[in-house]
C-alpha cells in the first residue's frame, strides 16, 4: 500500500518557460528590424545601449535564464549586425565582451530584484487569500451554536476555498471513540472512497498523509488538531485531476483545519460547561426536592401520627368534642399528604416527558365548574363570581390536566387571601385564543417574582408561614405549555394576585372547516 | 338489602381491612380475596352481590377480571383506582363495570357508590317518576319540572337526561352517553355535541349552570346525575 505523505510539489513550468524565450527572440528580433533601418542616425555605443532593453523587459517579465539568453542573443546579434565588419565576427569582436558583461549583470541584478519583488507579491497576495479565508470560516464559526452546522460551515467553506470545488469529508469519534463521518459536502463525483485504516493512521498519530496511488493521491487526510487532542479527521478529495495540492493550497487547507479544529474544541467545552451546569442545577433541585419533601411530608405525618397516638392511648380521657378533632387534624394531615404526592408525580411526569396529552374538545366553563367543586369547602369562605360569555367555543386541550391547572390556582387564590374575600374568575376570548384570569385579593405577589413564581420550588419570601411545595404553580405553567398556552402572574388592583391563562383556539370543528 | 354480600378483590391487605370494618359497619356481609384468580374462584362460588374490584392486582390485570366475570354475570362491579389512569378507568367502565372510585378515597363517598350500584340491580321501571334534588323527572309522560316549574327540553337534551336519569347515580362515560343518545353508529370523535348539549341542559335545569350540582363533570370519564339519596351522608 503506498502510503504518500505529502510534500511540496512539483510545479508545472516547461510551457511558460517555453514562451519565456520565444519572447526574447522576438524583442530581440523587433529591436533588431527597427535600429536596422534606423542605423545611420545612432552611434555604435547607443545601438549597445538599446540593446539593454529587451534583456531588462525580459529580466522584469520572466527571470534569470530567459533574460541570459536575451543578453547573449543581443549580444550576437549587435556584433554580427552593428559592428564591422558587418555580418561577420572578428577577434577585434572579443572587446564586445565588456558589452555582454555588463548585459549579463543589468539581465540578473533586473531579474533577481524583479523576482524578489514578483515574490513578495505572490506572498502578499496568497498572505492575503489565506488570512480573508481564515477570517471568513472564524467568522462564520463564532456564529455557529451546534456541532452539525459548524462541521457542515467547514466543509463547505473548505470545498469553497478552490477554484473548483473539491470534496470534503469531516469524521468525528463517536461516544465509543470510533471514526464516523459525520459531515460530506455534496459534490457530483462520488468517486472518493474513505480508507478506514488511513483514517484512524490519521486520527491516532494526528499527522497528516495522503492515500491512493503514487504522487496522486485520491483524499488528503488531515487530523483536526488542537495543542493536545485530535478532535477529528478532515479528508479533502484533489485539486483538480492527476494533481495534488501546491505547497500554498496545503497550507490553506491546513490552516482551515486548524481553525476547524479550536472550533470543534470549543463547541466540546461549551457542551461539556452545559453539561456541568446542568449537573449543578440538578444537585440545586434534588436538595431542594429533599428539604421540600421531608419538611412537607414530615409535618402532616407528625400531626397524623401524634393524633391517632392520642385517640389510641386516650380514648377514655378524651371528650368526644377532642376526639373529632383529633380525628379532624389526621384527616387535614392526610389530605396535605395527599396533595404534595399528587403534586411530586405531576412533576415527575412533566419533566421526565412521560406527559401525555388526552386532547379533546371541551367546554371551559365546564372545567371551571368541576374545579369549583373541588374546592368548594375552601371556597365556601369567600365570595366567588364567575364570568364565562354565553357563545364560548369549544377547546381542545385534555380536561383532566386543565382541571389540576385550575384547582391549583383556585387553591392558591384561597390560601393567599382573607376570610371573606372575593375571588373572580373571569373568561374571554378573541379569534384565536381564550383568557381565563382567577383574581383574588389577598396578599398579592411582588411585580419582581412574577416569573419565579412558575420556577419549582420558588416561595416567595413573604409567604413562608404558610405551608407549600413551591411546585403548584411550577406544574401549572409545565401543563399550560404543553398545551401551547402561556400562564402569567401580575399584582391586582388595589391588591391580591391575577393569575392569567392564555390557552390557543384551535377547535376541532375549525379544524374540519378547514379540511 | 342492608344483607347483601360483598367481595372486596384488592392486593393490598390494608385496604381490605379498611373496606370490611366499613362495610360490615353500615350492615354488608364482606368476603376478600388478596389476588385476581382468587377473586375469580370466589366470585363464582360465593356469588355475591357486589365486586369491590382493585385495577392493580400482582397477577392478572384488574380489567381481565372484570372482563371473564362479565362472561357470565351482571353482578354490579365497583372498580378501585389510582388517581393517574383515566384510560384504564375509561376502558374498565365501557367494558362493564358499573363504577369506580379513586385512591384515596372517603367513605361517605364509597358508601354511596356501593349503594347506588346495588340499587341499580334492583332499580325496575315501575318507578317512573324520579327526583333529583329540586328536578322532577316523570320518565312516562316526559315531563320534567324544576321546582314545579315545567322545563321546555329539545328531544336529545330530553333524551340525554333521562339516560343520566335512569342511571342516576352512576358514572355515564363519554361512549356510553353517545351510544345511547345518539345510537350504536355514532363516533367517539362527536363527543363536543355531547359536551354541547350537557351545557344546554345545565342552562335548563341547574341553578348555576357554571357551578352545576345535578349533572356532575368526572374529568377525563363522563357525567353522573347526582343520586337522590347522596345528600344523605
Amino acid at each position: 500500500m503506498p502510503w504518500v505523505v505529502v510534500s511540496a510539489p512539483t510545479r508545472p513550468g516547461s510551457w511558460f518557460e517555453g514562451r519565456a524565450f520565444l519572447a526574447a527572440t522576438l524583442l530581440v528580433a523587433i529591436l533588431t528590424g527597427i535600429l536596422w533601418e534606423s542605423r545611420h542616425v545612432f552611434l555604435i555605443i547607443n545601438i549597445a545601449l538599446l540593446y539593454l532593453l529587451p534583456v531588462l523587459i525580459v529580466a522584469l517579465r520572466w527571470g534569470i535564464w530567459p533574460a541570459i539568453y536575451a543578453a547573449g542573443l543581443a549580444v550576437l546579434v549587435f556584433d554580427s549586425l552593428f559592428v564591422p565588419p558587418v555580418f561577420r565576427y572578428t577577434v577585434a569582436d572579443f572587446r564586445y565582451l565588456i558589452v555582454f558583461t555588463v548585459f549579463l549583470a543589468v539581465a540578473a541584478l533586473t531579474a533577481s530584484l524583479a523576482g524578489t519583488l514578483r515574490r513578495q507579491m505572490h506572498e502578499a497576495l496568497r498572505r492575503e487569500a489565506l488570512t480573508s479565508s481564515l477570517y471568513e470560516l472564524s467568522r462564520q464559526m463564532a456564529a455557529v451554536r451546534d456541532l452539525e452546522t459548524l462541521l457542515d460551515e467547514v466543509a463547505r467553506h473548505v470545498s469553497r476555498t478552490f477554484a473548483t470545488p473539491v470534496p470534503v469529508m469531516i469524521a468525528l469519534p463517536d461516544a465509543h471513540d470510533q471514526l464516523r463521518i459525520a459531515v460530506r459536502t455534496p459534490v457530483i463525483d462520488s468517486g472518493y472512497r474513505v480508507n478506514a485504516n488511513v483514517l484512524e493512521w490519521v486520527y491516532r498519530h494526528g499527522e497528516q498523509a495522503g492515500f491512493g496511488e503514487n504522487k496522486n493521491t485520491e483524499l488528503l487526510y488531515i487530523p483536526l488538531k488542537t495543542e493536545n487532542k485530535v478532535h477529528g479527521v478532515m479528508c479533502i478529495g484533489e485539486y483538480g485531476v492527476g494533481t495534488v495540492f501546491n505547497s500554498e493550497q496545503l497550507r490553506i487547507v491546513e490552516a482551515l483545519a486548524g481553525v476547524a479544529a479550536v472550533s470543534i474544541a470549543r463547541m466540546h467545552y461549551e457542551e461539556e460547561a452545559k453539561l456541568s451546569h446542568l449537573m449543578a442545577e440538578s444537585e440545586r433541585l434534588r436538595t431542594a426536592l429533599l428539604d421540600s419533601i421531608s419538611h412537607e411530608l414530615r409535618t402532616p405525618l407528625a400531626t397524623i401520627i401524634g393524633s391517632v397516638t392520642g385517640l389510641l392511648e386516650g380514648m377514655d380521657i378524651l371528650s368526644l368534642a377532642d376526639q373529632r378533632e383529633l380525628l379532624a387534624t389526621i384527616r387535614e394531615g392526610s389530605m396535605r399528604m395527599n396533595r404534595l404526592i399528587t403534586n411530586l408525580l405531576g412533576m415527575v411526569r412533566l419533566e421526565s416527558g412521560m406527559l401525555r396529552l388526552h386532547r379533546q374538545s371541551n367546554d371551559m366553563a365546564d372545567m371551571i365548574g368541576v374545579a369549583l367543586r373541588q374546592v368548594q369547602d375552601a371556597l365556601s369562605r369567600r365570595r366567588v363570581t364567575v364570568n364565562i360569555p354565553d357563545d364560548l367555543p369549544p377547546l381542545d386541550v385534555d380536561d383532566v390536566l386543565i382541571d389540576q391547572v385550575l384547582t391549583n390556582l383556585l387553591s392558591n387564590a384561597v390560601k393567599y387571601s382573607p376570610d371573606g374575600s372575593e375571588i373572580n374568575i373571569e373568561v374571554e376570548f378573541s379569534a384565536d385564543t381564550m383568557t381565563l384570569a382567577i383574581q383574588d385579593f389577598g396578599i398579592g405577589i411582588q411585580p419582581m417574582e412574577a416569573d419565579k413564581l412558575f420556577d419549582k420550588f420558588y416561595r416567595s419570601p413573604t409567604v413562608q408561614h404558610i405551608p407549600g411545595t413551591g411546585l403548584g404553580l411550577a406544574i401549572c405553567k409545565g401543563i399550560i405549555r404543553a398545551h401551547g398556552g402561556t400562564i402569567k402572574a401580575r399584582r391586582g388592583t388595589p391588591r391580591g394576585t391575577v393569575m392569567t391563562i392564555e390557552l390557543p383556539l384551535e377547535t376541532r370543528l375549525m379544524k374540519e372547516k378547514e379540511s | 338489602m342492608n344483607k347483601a354480600r360483598i367481595l372486596i378483590v384488592d392486593d393490598e391487605v390494608q385496604i381490605r381491612k379498611l373496606l370490611t370494618v366499613t362495610l360490615k359497619a353500615h350492615g354488608y356481609t364482606t368476603e376478600e380475596a388478596g389476588t385476581g384468580h382468587e377473586g375469580l374462584t370466589m366470585a363464582e362460588q360465593l356469588r355475591p352481590d357486589l365486586i369491590i374490584l382493585d385495577l392493580s392486582l400482582p397477577d392478572i390485570k384488574g380489567t381481565a377480571v372484570l372482563n371473564q366475570i362479565r362472561g357470565w354475570s351482571n353482578v354490579p362491579v365497583v372498580i378501585l383506582t389510582v388517581h393517574d389512569d383515566e384510560t384504564d378507568k375509561v376502558f374498565a367502565l365501557d367494558h362493564g363495570a358499573d363504577d369506580y372510585i379513586t385512591k384515596p378515597f372517603s367513605m361517605g363517598e364509597l358508601m354511596a357508590r356501593v349503594r347506588v350500584a346495588l340499587r341499580h340491580v334492583a332499580l325496575s321501571p315501575e318507578d317512573p317518576i324520579l327526583t333529583v334534588g329540586h328536578l322532577k323527572i316523570d320518565l312516562i309522560h316526559r315531563i320534567v319540572e324544576r321546582k314545579g316549574e315545567s322545563v321546555k327540553l329539545t328531544p336529545i337534551e330530553y333524551a340525554l337526561l333521562r339516560v343520566l336519569a335512569l342511571s342516576r347515580g352512576r358514572v355515564m362515560t363519554h361512549r356510553q352517553l353517545l351510544r345511547q343518545v345518539w345510537g350504536e353508529q355514532s363516533y367517539e370523535s362527536e363527543s363536543h355535541y355531547l359536551r354541547i348539549y350537557v351545557g344546554h341542559l345545565r342552562k335548563k335545569i341547574e341553578e348555576d349552570p357554571t357551578r352545576p350540582q345535578l349533572i356532575i363533570t368526572e374529568p377525563g370519564v363522563g357525567y353522573r346525575l347526582l343520586a337522590p339519596d347522596a345528600s344523605d351522608n
